[in-house]
């Protein structure tokens, strides 16, 4: 198969995989094995924001290809699929037009429905608050908060902001609900409330990850998810001390 | 281990199942991604019950969750990131890092800094933690491949 080819399929795998939180070292090695896979050498750049391909071709020639990623996620299934996609290609090496078949076809693997994903929201704030020694009144709340943030955050994600705009909006709103609900019904610690609902936020995968690639040596894509998971941070915290300082004083 | 820091640990595992639906796993892993965080979390408390101190047992916590993410991805064939993320999920300090910001903004930089670096030492000893137990078995997957061939010639 030609240079330009393999570059495309190489790409479209390395694109998928980086927007879905794989860390640098698994696009830059997948993008390796799927071009070796062919019988072409290359060299792969992953960065947080993008991937940066170079394959040589049997005359000399180098084929260069760059890929923008805008947004990044956490999709386990979506990583495993090309994970087992790359393997398949190792021991047989699928034509150009059934190798772009099969990506699109993991680029549009199935999500779990929208309702099952408000559920698994709600019960994570839900179960972090028992984790952190809240009643199960406070644990309630924090699931109703959550739905809440969830479906917003669903439909702006889709109209597209900021995304520590986002992250910032989110805290307001978490730290306003949870002091409201606080003072309507003092049972409730609003602390442990706040606690749980900012657990579904919090990047805590993505500042793992970003440890992750550091202690691999990839220091750019480290450094950079570092900083993102950081300021997602600072983002939400700012957000929920503003709420909290703001409704404090009127009240 | 009390009965309290026992119910933490079934918590864990729900704690685990939900984030990873958020992110879209599997859903025949679900079950094995709950044990990973149950597991994780399990060797976190023991640890810390012993030592009273989060760093170790958050790294003693992630070498455990790495080992058996590693060992059910051989055996489940996917790959280990697959167990690692929900199993590290209850470990992972962002809630030490949001307190340490609250603590900022309230003005209170010495328990601010405080709690910052320990997030951060947290964040970096899980992540040495995975490190170290994929490095662990890498070497003795090597090491069998090894013998297989000198077994064979």
């Amino acid at each position: 198969m030609e240079a330009k080819k393999v570059a495309d399929i190489a790409t479209s795998t390395g694109e998928i995989l980086l927007s879905n939180g794989a860390e640098a070292y698994r696009v830059e090695e997948t993008i390796r094995k799927i071009c070796s896979s062919y019988g072409f050498n290359s060299e792969c750049i992953s960065t947080s924001t993008g991937i940066y391909i170079s394959i040589s071709d049997k005359n000399g020639e180098f084929v260069t290809s760059v890929k923008r990623i805008n947004q990044r996620r956490v999709d386990l299934y979506r990583v495993e699929l090309i994970n087992s996609f790359s393997r398949e290609l190792a021991e047989n090496p699928l034509s150009y037009e059934e190798a772009k078949k099969r990506l699109n076809e993991i680029y549009n693997a199935p999500n779990f429905s929208l309702g099952v994903r408000l559920l698994a929201s709600g019960l994570t704030a839900f179960v972090y608050t028992l984790f952190f020694n809240g009643s199960v009144l406070d644990a309630l709340v924090s699931l109703v908060i959550s739905f809440g943030i969830y479906l917003l955050l669903e439909y702006t994600s889709k109209i597209g902001s900021f995304q520590l705009l986002e992250y910032f909006l989110s805290g307001f709103i978490i730290g306003a609900a949870s002091l409201g609900t606080g003072m309507l019904f003092p049972e409730i610690n609003k602390d442990n409330v706040i606690t749980g609902a900012i657990i579904v936020l919090l990047p805590g995968v993505a500042l793992t990850n970003g440890i992750k690639d550091l202690l691999y040596g990839d220091y750019v894509s480290g450094f950079a998810k570092f900083g993102e998971a950081m300021l997602i941070i600072v983002a939400m915290g700012v957000g929920i001390v503003t709420a909290l300082s703001i409704f404090m004083k009127w009240f | 281990m009390t009965k309290a820091q026992l119910v933490q640990v079934v918590i864990a595992f729900f704690g685990s199942i939900f984030p990873a639906i958020l992110f879209n796993i599997d859903r025949r892993k679900i079950g094995w991604a709950g044990l990973s965080g149950a597991l994780g979390w399990f060797i976190y408390i023991i640890v810390f019950n012993d030592t009273q101190n989060a760093i170790a047992a958050s790294f003693i916590g992630a070498i455990a969750v790495g080992c058996y993410s590693e060992a059910m991805a051989r055996k489940l064939k996917t790959p280990a990131f697959e167990f690692l993320i929900p199993g590290i999920f209850p470990l992972v300090p962002g809630f030490t890092a949001y307190t340490s910001l609250r603590y900022l903004v309230e003005n209170n930089i010495s328990l601010a800094f405080s709690k910052g670096i320990l997030a951060l030492a947290v964040g970096g000893s899980i992540g040495f933690g995975i490190m170290l137990s994929t490095a662990i078995f890498k070497f003795i997957t090597k090491v069998r491949k090894e013998r297989l061939k000198y077994r064979k010639s």
